[in-house]
């Protein structure tokens, strides 16, 4: 929270995400509690912090899964819209990775990647297929473009899945925990395409347990509690001299040592 | 006993006409009660209250009301409300579609129901519209689910159909008993209209099974 501009090492870009105050409740449970945070352009973000913290909640606000019960999100400058249609037009720009992958199980990999170009963006059947197979090669899947997801594994559907997401060609991707329902060894070929991603300036928004990954590829770091944001900074400040009681407790009881 | 099977060969023409109609009734109250089955459910889950409402009661109401009661229903009553006098052919018709379209209904509404969240937000998350998300994502997936449902609910309407017999429609159930009735060969025409019903029945079952196998997604 108390950082200058000259820590955060892309702080120079746009501001595309702005998150101020922003509040949600389920019923009686209050998810978010006044959740301050930017995301400058070509950043890697990571949402850290225990299960229930309000991570994922905020990640789904962003593009109006959640609606917000107060506070403001501002995306490339404007304001979330409430207006459905122009919520859809923002949901273009913003690619969504799930946990649980949510392909289309009656689509091939192929098709479930050329269906937001078809559908929402009306590109050409061509068209839509030659960048479908373009971001199946990119996350290395141009051999599973004709499978069905159920004869994919876990980690080849994330991949998909995010080929899916990119092939709407968004400014910003929003991963909400993308490993944590793969096999162990599955998860490194799905880290493996974000850091990719990272390193070709895509600015992404990461919900993770993976802790090596958010101090590694991680810009900036956003460690939630009880619906706050308890402590932000560059990875190193949060990983090795993190400011607070409740980051150093958190990161100890994921056995973290630096 | 003395047979004489010689009356099955002997009304042969009767028998083969009334099955085509039997046939034919089957296809059309499906072609009727599909896609009204499925406007009765997106109705009941995604419409305004009142309709809601309105399409809830139609499937209770016909769902749990006997058949054969709906046909004598629609026969005594559908041409004094219409003031058309309809066929029985078209009684029957209507009263069949009045009774699968419920049942299609329910079948279609678990179908829908049975797409987890997700699958939504995933659509909704590429920018799709609801009216989108239910068309690409949900509807050809909840219909691979239900194609086995639908599939028995016309192997059950084939055999239905018979009931429509009680108001003179020429189907096989009305002429086989017809044939009955002037020759006194009870069990030798019921013989005969038990072997077409099932002759025609089984396969229709294989392929509905057959279908089911074609189409099933695995998740």
């Amino acid at each position: 929270m108390m950082s200058t501009t000259a820590e955060r090492a892309k702080g120079a870009g746009a501001k595309i995400i702005r998150y101020r105050g922003v509040i949600k409740r389920f019923g009686t449970f209050t998810a978010l509690n006044g959740v301050d945070l930017d995301v400058h352009a070509g950043e890697v973000v990571c949402l850290i912090g225990p299960s229930g913290s309000g991570k994922s909640t905020l990640l789904r606000c962003t593009n109006g899964l959640e609606t917000i019960d107060g506070g403001d999100i501002e995306f490339e400058g404007a304001l979330l819209p409430k207006d459905d249609r122009a919520l859809r037009s923002v949901r273009t720009r913003m690619g969504m990775v799930f946990q649980s992958f949510e392909l289309f199980p009656h689509l091939t990999a192929q098709q479930n990647v050329a269906e937001g170009p078809r559908t929402v963006q009306k590109v050409g059947r061509v068209e839509a297929d030659l960048r479908a197979s373009a971001m199946l090669a990119k996350v290395g899947l141009a051999d599973k473009a004709p499978n069905f997801p159920s004869a994919l594994s876990g980690g080849q559907q994330q991949r998909v899945a995010i080929a899916r997401a990119l092939a709407m060609e968004p400014d910003v991707m929003l991963f909400d925990e993308p490993t944590s329902a793969l096999d162990p060894e599955t998860i490194g070929e799905v880290l493996n395409v974000m850091k990719a991603l990272a390193e070709e300036g895509m600015t992404m928004v990461v919900v993770t347990h993976e802790m090596t990954f958010a101090r590694r590829v991680g810009d900036w770091v956003a460690v939630f509690d009880a619906g706050r944001i308890v402590e932000q900074g560059p990875p190193p400040q949060i990983f090795e001299a993190p400011a607070t009681e409740r980051t150093r407790d958190f990161l100890s009881h994921l056995g973290w040592s630096g | 006993m003395n047979l004489d099977w010689s009356v099955v060969w002997q009304h042969r023409e009767q028998l083969l006409a009334a099955t085509g109609t039997t046939v034919m009734l089957t296809i059309a109250t499906m072609a009727i009660a599909v896609p009204c089955g499925m406007l009765v459910a997106a109705l009941r889950l995604y419409g305004w209250a009142p309709v809601r409402a309105a399409a809830t009661a139609y499937v209770e109401l016909f769902r749990n009301l006997p058949l054969i009661l709906v046909v004598f229903w629609a026969f005594y009553v559908l041409p004094i409300w219409t003031g058309l006098g309809l066929s029985p052919l078209a009684t029957g018709l209507a009263a069949l579609s009045l009774n699968v379209t419920a049942y299609n209904a329910e079948t279609f509404r678990a179908g829908l129901n049975s797409i987890r969240r997700g699958q939504v937000e995933a659509a909704m998350a590429l920018g799709m519209s609801r009216a989108q998300a239910l068309r690409r994502v949900i509807i050809p997936q909840a219909l691979r689910r239900v194609l086995p449902v639908l599939a028995s609910t016309w192997v059950s309407l084939f055999k239905d159909t018979s009931l429509v017999s009680v108001i003179a429609v020429t189907e096989l159930a009305y002429v086989a008993m017809q044939v009955r009735a002037q020759t006194f060969r009870v069990l030798e025409m019921l013989t005969a209209m038990a072997a077409i019903y099932w002759l025609l029945g089984y396969p229709q079952a294989k392929l509905a099974d057959w279908i089911q196998r074609r189409y099933a997604v695995s998740e």
